[in-house]
C-alpha cells in the first residue's frame, strides 16, 4: 500500500474544491477534514446508491495482505447531473485514489480524487 | 322543490371535495393568473440555517459555526448544549436514519434540487433531498383548529399578486428531540409557527421570507431569508432513496455519525 500524507494547503483546498454540494443527509464526523492520503489497489465496486455512493477499493501491501477500503463521495442524483455515472469506476480498474481519511484509522474516508493508469482523472487533483 | 333541494345537499355531500370546492369558490385563482415557478433550483449557500445571523467560518458541522435567533434564556441554553454536542461530533442528525422528514422550517434548508409546483388549489415545494413535500392549501380553507403536530406542520394561503402567503402551523418542533433546523443543533418548540411569503425576485431567483414566532423559545419574531438559484433548463430529479445504502446512520445511544464497513459494522462505533 502507498500512504502518502499531503497535509496543509493543497487538503484544505482539495476538500473546499469538491465541486458536489455536501449532502444534508449527515456529518463528516468521522473523516480528517485537514489531511488528505493517497491509496493505490482495484476497484471491487461503485456503489452507486443513495443517499451516498461509495467506491469499494482493494488494497494490497507489501506482505500480500488485502484490505477493503470504502470510499464515500456524493449522491448519485448529483453526481450524475454532473455526468458521473456507475462506469466511472469499473469493477476490476487499477486506481490512485485521494480521500480524506477516518480519524480512528479505519480504511475508509471522504472522496477527493482518483486517477486510473492511463491518466485520466475524476475529482480534484492537480 | 324540498326534494331537489335535499337530493342537492345529498350529493354535495356525497361527492369528494365539492362541498369544499363550492366554500372555497372565489379565492383560488386560475392557472393563467399564477406566477410561472417551473423548474429546477437550488438553495443558495450553505445549510447553515440563519446564514445572515452567522458567526463563525464554515458549515453547519464546524466548531463554533452558530447562528443567532432571538432565543430567551432557556432556548439559547439548549441550542448552545446542541452546539456543544455537535463540536463532539454526537449531536444526532435524526434524518440520518432516514424516513424522517426534514420538517418545517428546515424544509427550506436542504441541499439538493427544489421544485416549487403551482397549482390552482396548492402549492406543493418538492425537495429531491429527502424526498419532502411541503403542501400548501391555497383554495380558501382554514388551519383546522384541533390539528395535532406533524414534522411539516399544516400549511395553507393566499396569493398576494405574485407573493404566494402562507401560514403554517402544527409543528412538533424540538419537543421529541428529532427536528432540528440545520446540523448546528438549532431547534424551536412545538408553540412555533410562521408565515412565508415566496416570491420570484428575478426570473433566476425565488425568494422564501419566513417570519417565525415561537412564545416558548423566541423572544421577538425572527425573520430567515432563504434564496433559490434557477438550474439550468432540462434539469431532471431523480430517487433520494434514503435506506438504499444508508452508510452513515446516526448511533441512537451516542449521537455520534457512524461510518458503516463493507461488513455492515460501523468503523467508528467507539
Amino acid at each position: 500500500m502507498r500512504t502518502h500524507a499531503l497535509l496543509g494547503a493543497l487538503a484544505i483546498a482539495a476538500s473546499f474544491a469538491i465541486t458536489v454540494p455536501l449532502s444534508a443527509h449527515h456529518s463528516n464526523a468521522g473523516f480528517n477534514s485537514d489531511k488528505v492520503i493517497e491509496i493505490s489497489g482495484t476497484i471491487k465496486e461503485f456503489q452507486f446508491t443513495n443517499p451516498h455512493t461509495w467506491i469499494q477499493v482493494i488494497v494490497e501491501d507489501d506482505k500480500g495482505a488485502k484490505t477493503e477500503w470504502s470510499v464515500e463521495w456524493g449522491s448519485p442524483n448529483s453526481l450524475g447531473r454532473q455526468g458521473i455515472r456507475p462506469s466511472t469506476f469499473p469493477a476490476g480498474a487499477k486506481v490512485t485514489m485521494r480521500l480524506r481519511p477516518m480519524l480512528n484509522g479505519a480504511p475508509a474516508g471522504g472522496f477527493v480524487g482518483a486517477k486510473f493508469p492511463d491518466g485520466k482523472t475524476v475529482g480534484r487533483w492537480e | 322543490m324540498k326534494a331537489r333541494l335535499v337530493a342537492l345537499a345529498v350529493t354535495v355531500w356525497l361527492v369528494p371535495g365539492l362541498g369544499f370546492a363550492q366554500s372555497a369558490s372565489g379565492t383560488t385563482r386560475s392557472y393563467d393568473t399564477l406566477p410561472d415557478w417551473s423548474g429546477a433550483w437550488q438553495m443558495v449557500g450553505g445549510t447553515v440555517f440563519d446564514r445572515a445571523t452567522q458567526t463563525g467560518q464554515g458549515g453547519a458541522t464546524s466548531e463554533g459555526v452558530r447562528s443567532h435567533p432571538p432565543y430567551n434564556a432557556e432556548w439559547e441554553a439548549i441550542y448552545r448544549s446542541n452546539l456543544e454536542r455537535r463540536d463532539k461530533n454526537l449531536f444526532p442528525d435524526t434524518i440520518s436514519n432516514c424516513g424522517v422528514p426534514a420538517g418545517f422550517p428546515r424544509h427550506f434548508n436542504l441541499p439538493d434540487p427544489y421544485e416549487f409546483v403551482v397549482r390552482p388549489e396548492q402549492v406543493w415545494v418538492l425537495t429531491e433531498n429527502g424526498p419532502n413535500v411541503l403542501r400548501i392549501y391555497t383554495d380558501g380553507r382554514k388551519h383546522l383548529e384541533d390539528q395535532w403536530a406533524t414534522y411539516t406542520g399544516d400549511s395553507v394561503g393566499h396569493w398576494e399578486g405574485d407573493t404566494l402567503v402562507f401560514t403554517t402551523i402544527a409543528l412538533k418542533g424540538f419537543r421529541d428531540k428529532d427536528v432540528i433546523l440545520d446540523r448546528t443543533g438549532l431547534v424551536l418548540s412545538d408553540q412555533s409557527r410562521a408565515t412565508t411569503r415566496i416570491r420570484k425576485i428575478d426570473p433566476k431567483t425565488i425568494q422564501v421570507e419566513m417570519t417565525i414566532e415561537d412564545p416558548k423559545a423566541l423572544t421577538k419574531p425572527w425573520v430567515v431569508t432563504k434564496q433559490f438559484q434557477k438550474m439550468p433548463p432540462g434539469t431532471r430529479l431523480y430517487d433520494y432513496g434514503c435506506a438504499e445504502n444508508n452508510r452513515n446512520p446516526a448511533d441512537v445511544e451516542s449521537g455520534k455519525t457512524l461510518v458503516i464497513g463493507p461488513d455492515g459494522k460501523p468503523l467508528n462505533k467507539e
